[in-house]
């Protein structure tokens, strides 16, 4: 599978561009959507009280769907 | 960084909707602050993994560590985290809508280096997927099963199985099986089961 990937790849040495990076978002997304569910952030933690009164009741900011990335 | 440069990206970060471009600005901002008093910041935990793996998984707040031996003193501290109108104590601070927590010397046993990103206002450095894998492998089993921790190793195995992240395995399989992990066989068996899905050959799968 590796080889057929068109999307950058963040490497090892060396480092990836910022619009590279932002190309290879959605195939990062789709791969990891092959084997989990979409939306896997946790329910709750000890940060719940903060964040929670950050983001209205939410853990954090919604996730873009994977058609938008 | 002068004054309005840092104000015109303060207002970019705060404006940004998308989480995880979000961490990764604040990331890149906070780094190129601290940098210039001497001091690396690397991004560490569920938050690397967010921007490595896209995995929809991090909450909304952006872990840090520092990867120089030393940190900055409190009052240095204060004077940056002001530059971006922070609110909040010497580790944690609430900061354009989100929050930082800077927790401290990074702790990495692999030997490749920290993955970096040419973000907008500065590299970022990001914790290396090898050791993020076996930690996240062990976070799986460790007090009782995590699904939500399995699928976020799950989710790291695919992205590097797809092509998008490259990691050495040598240094996952040498990282697992030292004392403070000694779980090499959970990650074959996690990897080899996210390699089957994807109907490719598992890289730690012995033959």
């Amino acid at each position: 599978m590796n080889s057929k990937s068109k999307v950058p790849c963040i490497p090892i040495e060396g480092s990836i561009s910022y619009e590279d990076w932002l190309k290879g978002r959605r195939h990062r997304r789709e791969m990891g959507n092959l084997v989990a569910p979409e939306i896997i952030r946790r329910k709750t933690s000890s940060s719940d009280r903060r964040l929670k009164k950050l983001f209205k009741g939410e853990r954090g900011l919604p996730f873009t769907p994977t058609d938008k990335l | 960084m002068d004054a309005g440069k840092i104000k015109s990206a303060l207002a970019d970060v705060t404006a940004e909707q998308d989480p995880t471009i979000k961490s990764l600005k604040m990331a890149s901002l906070c780094s190129a602050l601290w940098a210039e008093r001497g001091v690396e910041l690397v991004v560490v935990g569920g938050s690397a993994i967010e921007i490595l793996t896209e995995g929809a998984y991090a909450s909304g707040d952006l872990d840090m560590c520092h990867a120089t031996r030393e940190t900055l003193p409190v009052a240095e501290r204060k004077e940056i985290m002001g530059l971006l109108d922070a609110k909040g104590g010497l580790r944690n601070w609430k900061v354009v809508g989100m929050y930082l927590d800077l927790l401290g010397p990074v702790e990495s046993f692999a030997h490749t280096p920290f993955r970096r990103i040419e973000a907008p206002y500065g590299n970022i450095l990001l914790m290396k997927p090898e050791d993020l894998l076996v930690e996240r492998v062990l976070m799986t089993f460790y007090l009782g099963e995590s699904q939500t921790a399995r699928d976020c190793a799950k989710k790291l195995v695919a992205v590097i199985l797809g092509g998008d992240m490259a990691v050495n395995w040598d240094e996952v399989r040498r990282v697992a099986n030292l004392p403070e992990y000694r779980n090499l066989p959970e990650c074959i068996k996690l990897v080899k089961e996210v390699a089957d899905e994807l109907k490719v050959k598992s890289p730690l799968h012995p033959d």
